[in-house]
């Protein structure tokens, strides 16, 4: 909710004026690389959950997005705090690790380890349970625009304050997913719903829903502090620069060099269980 | 302290013991319409024993007995002479004409004319009347009073489409602005594209950029005093245009027998009557409208009664999307009262409110924040003799804040109501100064300002583990929320914690000869309250917070010195002034912070500093066909938050940073022609170093998106932004003669079609999954308007 009103005000902005937006040539400084750590062990409802993959990468230049930068030769483990059960990721030299052994248990605390390049990180996470996704459906009404179409979703919020949400949506077809977060620090203990609905774009008129057209939404419970990690970074990636948003920063994740702290890793290490739905509009 | 209140008695004492004097007072007004004149000089041929009028027009000069010429000047206006006997204290009121070819001669006036400027301790000020602002170039002809100060050296702000200004490297909420005495906490409309004041209801504004009267206080950076007009005493006036965005009425006249006056002006945008033609924005409507009254009553010649109002909103509704309105009320009811011919005193009682709605229909939500405050006060002024004059008062102020109710917007929301909690505080303050002619030479201005502040009670505060409200995250090297670990009750009529601070303010003018003089003053101020923006510009959803338990007054010295100089028969003038100021206190913003609907502000905030320093240099002329100025400010404004008691490096690494107002170079040029009785023409021209801003310093893939890393705060900068402005004033000749005056206005924003950047946005492309640097640009090509203009 938080989020919305600045992207609000610069939407009027936009839509109401004479402005122009266009590519410029921007020089930026280049800061040496740094370790990313994709670690998302995510347990879908009614499955064992035990096939998991972790990514591990390095940042590039801003403007220098699309070389290979995947890590191999890294060295990747799990532990459940609880159990003190390890579980090791075997290194797919694409930048992918890979296990088909975790067992997920709800509520329980698990610590990752990687060491790479003679440095330790290490992070550490809890399983966090979802409710699941009570229906889905489409609609005209509802959504910002009436003559578009719109898919939702409803989920129960359980009665304790506290409940943090991820919700991830990915057309089939498309290149990027679209990612919301949900607090229920103002909807505590009620019926949650949730809509996604995409505008025309200039550069691709048939960019909103049709019919026919197909979309994967994922539902996960999240820790709150995966929640604040995730919104700051999708609200800085919709809206760098955006005059009414806030300063953009570093955004820190949960893992920590061990080795030598200066030299943090980016990504996060997450631990979730999600509901999913597959929807083809109507 | 103690040794200032000697000195200030010995000058009491000083006065029994003076010469037989006598006392010469009155009220100066315009002779057409009847509107006091403030700023108006009366002086002594012959002597340098001159006063200046006040904001009600009234003036009072004390001299020894005998026989003097009495000069009454004010520029635009004919000078009137009045020969007297001073034998006994007596009341002279002057009524004074403009100048013939006045129509178009003021530009920007002196506080005062040239005369005593030169010689008057006040430095950093500066004064603009309405006719000034109104023959500006503005966006969409729309006259603008914010628009127009930023054309002074030393005040900025962050483009096109921001609200507030910035003073000397301030922040806006740093700036007190005042419509006839009422605060005013938004000055925009429309996100910031035009000022909240019409220009129709205004007689002048004058914005004190350092060296504040003691009079003044609550906020560090500057005032913005703007002065509604009173009304014609005389006859019934009706104002008026017809703009592309908007359209004014002004009517004014006599009441009361011609015992007062009043005037009512209205202003109001009107595409929203054009928008349901248009089927895609048939159901939306964007538009905004102000409601400016005032009147007054002279009781007799001692007892004036003025009555003065403001209201404003701005309504936001997109359809099915989101409603927003917001705005300003104030009222102000004052009493003028003259004891005698030496002692004059105003008394005030003012109320301000600010509040806002936003309903996000999409997800049901309707969201009401709000400030309201009275303020009561008294202010004297003691015209003791020919040397000292006097300024004291009380004043007093309750704060009503609200920063958010939250409720469902209809019955099938899902949003729980919810109240944020209501925050009240009570600002006292007490002041003295004196305007001192120490000698032929120097004259002085000192004074002092006791302020106190009270967070009241009558609600629950949150209690930290080891009293630490933000924490760092050692591990993570992040700033987090503190644990809380139980709440404190206060009591209604306690007080959650008070603050009392002295406020020394203290100008030196030196005179060098009768064309030039140098200036000096230090000014020390306190800011009870805040407003609360992490945002890279202002927005009209932030919210304003009192000092109290978790947040400190921010607390400001100002040092500053200047050059003052008329040339060529006072043609010209040139003002040089540099500025040092520090502030104590300033609250900065954790990295992600979150504000909008956060209870516990202090768990994201940790108390920073601030400094800045500058040259500014003003050159104008003020006389002729040909009239304007050029301002130029080279300056650096910074500031650092350390981690304190939250512990860690703090902000930024606890490195200073840029403030988002540092503007390494900042050059205005301003200039109007008069081409002939038809035509006029104005141009202004503004250069600025690019505003800081954080860019990228690198990007990683995270869940197949392109995130970008981001590393010292506001170290790069937008490109330097520059535009030219044009406007042309035809004035139909067969105007002459008759009642109904018009004139059309025609104008050219942005003439040679700039690019300024609003923002750059660094963004991964939607369908290519390339990264790149985008430019947005509010006006991206030349905006041209058209206003008519009429009077009878």
């Amino acid at each position: 909710m938080k989020k919305y009103i600045p992207h609000l005000l610069l939407v009027f902005l936009l839509t109401t004026l004479i402005s122009c937006d266009d590519p410029i040539d921007v020089e930026l400084t280049e800061a040496p690389p740094r370790l990313v750590i994709e670690a998302s062990l995510d347990w879908e409802k009614g499955t064992a959950g035990n096939n998991q993959t972790i990514k591990l990468s390095t940042s590039t230049p801003f403007f220098d997005n699309n070389s290979d930068t995947s890590v191999t030769g890294a060295s990747v483990k799990v532990t459940n705090n609880d159990t003190n059960a390890e579980f090791f990721f075997t290194d797919q030299n694409d930048g992918t690790y890979t296990t088909n052994s975790f067992v997920p248990i709800l509520n329980n605390s698990y610590t990752l380890e990687v060491a790479y390049n003679g440095e330790v990180y290490n992070a550490t996470e809890t399983m966090m349970p979802i409710t699941g996704i009570n229906e889905v459906f489409q609609s005209l009404e509802g959504g910002f625009d009436e003559e578009l179409l719109d898919v939702n979703i409803t989920y129960d919020d359980p009665q304790e304050l506290g409940n943090h949400y991820m919700i991830r949506l990915q057309e089939v077809g498309d290149l990027f997913p679209i990612i919301e977060t949900r607090s229920d620090e103002f909807t505590n203990g009620n019926v949650q719903d949730e809509f996604f609905e995409k505008d025309e774009d200039d550069d691709n008129p048939n960019n909103q829903f049709d019919p026919g057209d197909s979309v994967n939404i994922k539902l996960f419970g999240i820790s709150e502090r995966y929640y604040n990690f995730i919104t700051l970074l999708i609200e800085q990636y919709d809206s760098a620069g955006n005059p009414f948003a806030t300063t953009p920063a570093e955004i820190r994740g949960n893992c920590i060099n061990v080795t030598n702290e200066d030299n943090y890793a980016f990504g996060y290490f997450r631990v979730t269980e999600f509901d999913q739905v597959d929807y083809t509009f109507q | 302290m103690k040794h200032r209140l000697v000195c200030l008695f010995l000058l009491m004492t000083t006065l029994i013991f003076a010469q037989e004097k006598f006392s010469v007072s009155g009220t100066i007004k315009d002779q057409k319409n009847g509107e006091t004149l403030l700023g108006a000089t009366v002086y002594l041929k012959g002597t340098t024993n001159g006063a200046v009028t006040n904001e009600y027009g009234f003036y009072s000069l004390t001299a020894i007995e005998g026989n003097y010429t009495l000069v009454v000047s004010f520029l635009g206006y004919e000078t009137v002479t009045k020969e007297i006997t001073l034998n006994v204290d007596q009341t002279v009121n002057f009524e004074i004409t403009e100048a013939s070819t006045s129509l178009e001669t003021v530009v920007i006036e002196a506080e005062e004319s040239e005369r005593v400027s030169i010689r008057k301790p006040q430095m950093s000020v500066s004064k603009l009347n309405a006719a000034t602002i109104k023959q500006m170039p503005v966006v969409l002809g729309e006259v603008d009073v914010l628009k127009s100060i930023q054309l002074l050296p030393g005040v900025t702000n962050s483009g096109e489409g921001t609200a507030g200004f910035n003073v000397r490297g301030g922040a806006a909420d740093q700036n007190l602005v005042l419509l006839d005495e009422a605060i005013i906490y938004n000055t925009s409309h429309f996100f910031g594209f035009f000022s909240v004041f019409n220009a129709d209801a205004i007689k002048d504004i004058k914005l004190y950029k350092g060296d504040i009267p003691a009079k003044y206080g609550g906020r560090i950076s500057s005032v913005l005093d703007v002065r509604q007009k009173d009304g014609n005493s005389k006859n019934l006036e009706i104002n008026g245009g017809v703009g592309l965005i908007s359209s004014r009425l002004a009517v004014e006249g006599p009441m009361f027998n011609k015992k007062g006056s009043f005037l009512v002006a209205g202003r109001s945008s009107y595409a929203h009557l054009f928008m349901p033609l248009i089927e895609e924005i048939a159901d939306d409507k964007i538009s905004f409208y102000d409601l400016n009254l005032k009147t007054n009553y002279e009781i007799n010649e001692n007892n004036r009664i003025y009555l003065s109002g403001y209201f404003g909103r701005d309504i936001f509704d997109i359809s099915q999307f989101i409603k927003n309105r917001y705005g300003n009320t104030s009222a102000n009811l004052r009493w003028n009262h003259v004891f005698n011919e030496k002692l004059f005193s105003n008394l005030s009682f003012i109320y301000s409110e600010y509040d806002y709605e936003v309903i996000l229909d999409f997800i049901k939500l309707d969201w009401i924040s709000d400030i309201k405050n009275f303020n009561l006060k008294y202010d004297l002024r003691y015209y003791a003799n020919d040397k000292l004059k006097l300024d004291f008062g009380v004043s007093g102020i309750t704060y009503d804040f609200n920063p958010g109710i939250v409720r469902p917007s209809d019955p099938s929301s899902t949003i729980n109501f919810r109240k944020l909690d209501q925050k009240r505080a009570f600002e006292g303050a007490a002041y003295i100064s004196a305007e001192h002619k120490l000698s032929d030479k120097l004259t002085a201005q000192y004074g002092v300002r006791l302020s106190m502040f009270s967070r009241l009670g009558g609600q629950a505060l949150s209690n930290y583990a080891n009293n630490q409200p933000v924490v760092y995250n050692d591990e993570i090297g992040i700033y987090e929320e503190g644990e809380e670990i139980g709440t404190t009750e206060y009591d209604k009529n306690e007080s959650i914690k008070t603050f009392a601070n002295v406020e020394p303010r203290l100008g030196l003018s030196y005179q060098l000869n009768d064309e030039s003089s140098i200036k000096a003053s230090y000014t020390r101020s306190v800011q009870y309250v805040h407003l609360l923006s992490n945002t890279i510009s202002v927005t009209p959803l932030d919210v304003w917070a009192p000092s109290g338990e978790y947040i400190d007054p921010q607390k400001s010295n100002q040092y500053a010195a200047g050059y003052y100089r008329n040339f060529n028969d006072k043609k010209y003038s040139l003002e040089v002034e540099a500025y040092y100021k520090n502030v104590d206190n300033r609250i900065d913003y954790i990295d992600g912070s979150n504000l909008i609907g956060t209870n516990n502000i202090e768990t994201e905030i940790l108390n920073g500093e601030a400094r800045a320093y500058g040259l500014e240099v003003l050159f104008r002329k003020d006389k002729g066909k040909f009239k304007g100025w050029i301002a130029y400010t080279l300056s650096k404004s910074e500031q650092r938050a350390l981690g304190g008691i939250a512990g860690g490096p703090g902000i930024n690494r606890g490195n200073w940073y840029n403030t988002p107002f540092d503007r390494t170079h900042d050059i205005s040029i301003t200039g109007s022609y008069d081409f002939s009785e038809k035509w006029k023409f104005s141009a202004n021209f503004a250069y600025q170093t690019g505003r800081p801003v954080t860019f990228p310093n690198g990007q990683y893939e995270y869940d197949n998106l392109s995130i970008a890393s981001f590393n010292q705060r506001n170290a790069n900068r937008l490109p330097d932004y520059h535009r030219l402005d044009l406007s042309a004033t035809y004035t139909p000749t067969k105007n002459k003669n008759r009642r109904w005056q018009s004139e059309w206005v025609f104008g050219l924003y942005n003439a040679y079609a700039r690019r300024n950047a609003a923002s750059v946005s660094f963004t991964q492309d939607f369908n290519t999954g390339i990264n790149e640097a985008r430019r947005l640009s509010i006006f991206g090509s030349v905006i041209p308007s058209i206003t008519y203009n009429f009077k009878f």
